[in-house]
C-alpha cells in the first residue's frame, strides 16, 4: 500500500506529488495518457492541432453533451458524431503542457460573490468556505516554484500581493505594444503586463522561452512553459503509471480502499493506498464518482449531498479581433508588427467590477494577444469572399498572399464568471460506453443570460481600443460556447455537508481519505483562466495531506 | 504493421475505379487521384508553380487513423458527385471537361450545400500538403512557407503523424 495515489497528472495533480513525494511520502499517480519530454514538442500544425494528437479519439472515448434550448429542453450531441470534443491534453502533466499560461490571481471578491454582490436568480451562487487572504501564501508559492514571469503594476483592482513583484521579468514583446500602451492611456484604461507561466529567463533547472511563435495549444520544447510536468513531477520521485484510466474508486462506508485503472489493452490493475486524490479535470473526476457507486453510496462515491456532477462551470465571456494593415502603418510600424516569436502580453482589469445604471457588477479580464501563428487555419479563414462565396484560383492567391504578408490580426479574449446552475451538470450515461467498457460523461451545458451581459459590456471595452489603434474589421463574439479547457465545478467545496460534495481542505465530507485536487472544488470560477488558482489550492491540500499523514 | 486485407483495401482507393451512373446505366469510369489531382490545380495552381504536389497528400488523408470514417467517406462521395455532376452537364466525367467548363462546374456545385463543403473540404487538405510541415510530403523544401513570409516553429517534426 502506498501514501498517496494521486489520479491525474494536472494542474490539481502534479502539485500534489511534488509536495508528498519531496516530503518522502510513497506517492502514486495514474495518468490515461503517454508521457511526452520536451523532445516531442514539435510545432507540427497538422499533428498537434487538427489532428490532435495529443487527446483521445472521439470513436473511442467521448461525451454525450445535452445543450439546453430556449424552449426548455435539451438537444442531444453524440460527441463522435458531432466531433464535439471536450477532451484536453491526456499525458503526463495534463492540458498544462498545452495551456498560453495566462496568470491572473483570483481577487478578494471572488470568494464571496453571493455577500458582495447579492442573489442572481436562476444561479447558484454561494461565498467560498475559504477566503483570498487563505490562498494568498499559495499563489505567492506558485510564483516561485512553477515560475510566473511579468511586472505588477498597480491598478485599481490589483490583489493584494505577499511579494512585491514577480520573480521573473516580463517577456519580451512585439513594437505594437507600445501603441496600445499609448492608446489605452488616452482612452484612461490601465493596460497592463499579462503574467505569464513561461520562465522568461534560465531558471528553476529549466531553460527560459526561446519564443518559438508556438506557444498556446502547444507542448514547450525548452521547459520554460511552467506545465505540472516541467516544473512539478521531473523534479520530485513520485512513481507516474502511464495509460493507466482509473474507471472505478473502491470504498467502505468510511474509506476509499482500492482505485481499479484498465490499460490501453484492456488489463485490469488497482492501487491500494492511505489516501486518494481525484485530479482528472472537472468532468471526468465526477464522472469517475458517478461511476464508482457502491452499497454504502448509491447515487456514486462521496455524493450523499447529490451534489456530484452538479453546478458545473466553463469560463463565460467570447473572443473578437481587429486587423492592422500595412496602409495605417509607417514602414517601421510595418517591420516591429511582423516580428513574430515575441509576445503581445496585455491585458485589462478596469472593469472587475462596474456599475452600471446604479447596479454593481461583478466584470472580468480582458486579455490581448495576436492570432494565433497556425498557417493552415489563418490560410483557410481567408476562403470565402466578402458574399460569402468560396474563393479559389488567382482571387484567391492575390488575397491570401495580401493578408498573410501586409497585415496582422490582434485578437482579444473575455473572460467573466460562468454563473452555477441547476441546468449545467455533468451526469453519466448508462448506455454509451468508453472503448473500456465504461460509461461515458453526460455534460449538460447552460449558460445563464447574465454573463452575455457581462461578456458584451467588457467586449465593447476592447472594442474601443481596437478601434482607437486603428484596427479594421473588428467584430467580436460573446456566447454560451462552453470553452472545455476552462472547465470547473461539479465537486463545490463548503462547510455544509448537505450542500457540498467537498470540505473546505477539498476532503470529500462523506470519507476520511478522499480528496479531490483540480477545479472541481470550485463553487464559482472567477473572471480569469483556472491554471494558477488550480495550481495554488493544489498546493494549500497537499500540506492538509502532509500534515494527515505525518499524524 | 501487418498487411492485412483491410489495409490494402485502404491503400487501393486513390487508384481504384470510381463507377459513374447516370441513372442505372454504367457511364464512366474515373480514379479518385485523377480527379483530385485536377481539381487541386483548378482550386490553387500555383501549389504546382511552387513545385508542391498536393494531391498525393490525399494518400496521407484516407490513411489517417484521426480522420474519421465519415469525413472520408464524404470525401469519396464528393468525388463521385462532382463527376456525376459533369456527366449530366457535360457527358463527360470531371477530368476530361475543359478548363472553362470546368471552373463553370465548379462555381455551379460550390453554390450547392455538399458541393460547398466538399470544396471547403478539398481545400483544407490541399491547404495542409501545402502549407503543413514538409515531413508530410507536400510543402516542397517550405515553398509554401516562403510565399507567405511564414517561418514555421522549432523544433520540427521528424515523422508524419499518422
Amino acid at each position: 500500500m502506498v501514501d498517496v495515489c494521486i489520479i491525474g497528472s494536472g494542474a490539481g495533480g502534479s502539485p500534489i506529488a511534488y509536495e508528498l513525494a519531496n516530503a518522502g511520502f510513497d506517492v502514486v499517480v495514474l495518468e490515461k495518457g503517454a508521457n511526452y519530454t520536451e523532445d516531442d514538442f514539435t510545432k507540427d500544425e497538422i499533428g498537434v492541432t487538427r489532428r490532435d494528437m495529443f487527446t483521445p479519439p472521439l470513436s473511442e472515448q467521448k461525451h454525450i453533451i445535452n445543450e439546453y434550448q430556449a424552449d426548455g429542453t435539451f438537444t442531444r450531441y453524440d460527441g463522435e458524431e458531432s466531433g464535439w470534443s471536450f477532451w484536453n491534453g491526456s499525458m503526463v502533466g495534463g492540458s498544462s503542457n498545452l495551456m498560453s499560461g495566462y496568470f491572473h490571481r483570483l481577487k478578494p471578491n471572488d470568494f464571496k460573490l453571493k455577500s458582495v454582490y447579492g442573489v442572481i436568480k436562476g444561479a447558484n451562487v454561494v461565498d467560498w468556505p475559504i477566503s483570498y487572504e487563505e490562498l494568498e501564501p499559495y499563489y505567492d508559492k506558485v510564483e516561485k516554484v512553477v515560475g510566473v514571469s511579468g511586472k505588477i503594476v498597480k491598478h485599481k483592482h490589483l490583489e493584494p500581493r505577499s511579494s512585491e513583484d514577480l520573480p521573473y521579468p516580463e517577456l519580451q514583446t512585439n513594437g505594437a505594444v507600445q501603441w496600445f500602451d499609448r492608446t489605452c492611456k488616452a482612452l484612461g484604461y490601465e493596460a497592463i503586463p499579462t503574467p505569464r507561466a513561461i520562465l522568461s529567463q534560465n531558471a528553476l533547472g529549466r531553460n527560459g522561452c526561446y519564443y518559438s511563435n508556438f506557444c498556446g495549444s502547444y507542448g514547450c520544447a525548452s521547459g520554460a512553459k511552467g506545465s505540472g510536468r516541467a516544473a512539478l513531477l521531473q523534479k520530485c520521485s513520485a512513481k507516474i503509471i502511464t495509460d493507466a484510466f482509473v474507471y472505478r474508486l473502491e470504498s467502505d462506508d468510511k474509506k476509499v480502499t482500492r482505485a481499479y485503472y484498465y490499460t490501453k489493452k484492456g488489463i485490469r490493475h488497482s492501487v491500494q493506498a492511505k489516501i486518494f486524490v481525484v485530479a482528472a479535470q472537472a468532468i471526468e473526476t465526477s464522472r469517475l464518482l458517478l461511476n464508482s457507486k457502491n452499497r454504502y453510496f448509491p447515487n456514486g462515491l462521496a455524493n450523499s449531498s447529490g451534489e456530484v456532477g452538479k453546478n458545473l462551470i466553463f469560463s463565460a465571456g467570447g473572443s473578437g479581433s481587429g486587423r492592422f494593415v500595412f496602409e495605417k502603418l509607417t514602414p517601421q510600424q510595418q517591420k516591429e508588427l511582423m516580428e513574430v516569436g515575441v509576445f503581445f502580453n496585455r491585458s485589462l482589469q478596469d472593469w472587475y467590477a462596474y456599475e452600471k445604471e446604479t447596479k454593481q457588477y461583478k466584470g472580468g479580464t480582458i486579455d490581448f494577444l495576436f492570432e494565433h501563428q497556425n498557417i493552415i487555419s489563418r490560410v483557410m479563414r481567408e476562403v470565402y469572399d466578402e458574399n460569402g462565396n468560396l474563393l479559389w484560383g488567382e482571387k484567391l492567391k492575390e488575397k491570401l498572399h495580401k493578408r498573410l504578408t501586409t497585415s496582422r490580426v490582434l485578437t482579444f479574449e473575455v473572460f467573466n464568471d460562468w454563473l452555477p446552475t441547476d441546468k449545467c451538470f455533468v451526469g453519466v450515461d448508462e448506455k454509451v460506453k468508453d472503448k473500456y467498457g465504461v460509461p461515458v460523461g453526460v455534460i449538460n451545458l447552460y449558460g445563464h443570460p447574465h454573463d452575455l451581459a457581462v461578456g458584451e459590456h467588457l467586449a465593447q471595452k476592447a472594442v474601443k481600443v481596437l478601434e482607437k489603434l486603428g484596427c479594421e474589421e473588428i467584430s467580436y463574439s460573446i456566447s454560451s460556447a462552453p470553452p472545455p479547457n476552462l472547465v470547473a465545478g461539479g465537486c463545490r467545496f463548503g462547510n455544509d455537508a448537505k450542500t457540498s460534495v467537498l470540505d473546505k481542505n477539498c476532503k470529500a465530507h462523506d470519507l476520511q481519505n478522499l480528496y479531490v485536487a483540480d477545479a472541481s472544488f470550485m463553487p464559482t470560477g472567477g473572471s480569469v483562466p483556472y491554471t494558477w488558482s488550480i495550481y495554488a489550492n493544489s498546493f494549500r491540500v497537499a500540506d492538509v495531506i502532509k500534515k494527515e499523514l505525518q499524524g | 504493421m501487418t498487411f492485412s486485407r483491410r489495409n490494402f483495401l485502404k491503400a487501393g482507393f486513390l487508384s481504384s475505379a470510381v463507377f459513374l451512373m447516370d441513372g442505372c446505366s454504367l457511364f464512366g469510369v474515373t480514379t479518385p487521384i485523377k480527379t483530385f489531382a485536377i481539381l487541386h490545380h483548378d482550386l490553387f495552381p500555383y501549389a504546382q508553380e511552387l513545385g508542391i504536389d498536393t494531391a498525393l497528400y490525399m494518400q496521407r488523408v484516407f490513411h489517417h487513423s484521426r480522420i474519421s470514417e465519415a469525413d472520408k467517406t464524404f470525401l469519396k462521395n464528393g468525388v463521385k458527385w462532382l463527376n456525376e455532376e459533369a456527366l449530366s452537364q457535360y457527358k463527360k466525367e470531371y477530368t476530361k471537361l475543359s478548363l472553362a467548363q470546368r471552373e463553370a462546374l465548379l462555381l455551379h456545385v460550390s453554390k450547392t450545400e455538399w458541393g460547398e463543403s466538399f470544396v471547403y473540404d478539398v481545400m483544407n487538405y490541399m491547404f495542409e500538403a501545402m502549407l503543413g510541415d514538409p515531413v508530410y510530403g507536400g510543402n516542397n523544401k517550405e515553398a509554401g512557407w516562403q510565399w507567405l513570409n511564414f517561418q514555421g516553429g522549432q523544433p520540427r517534426p521528424q515523422k508524419a503523424y499518422m
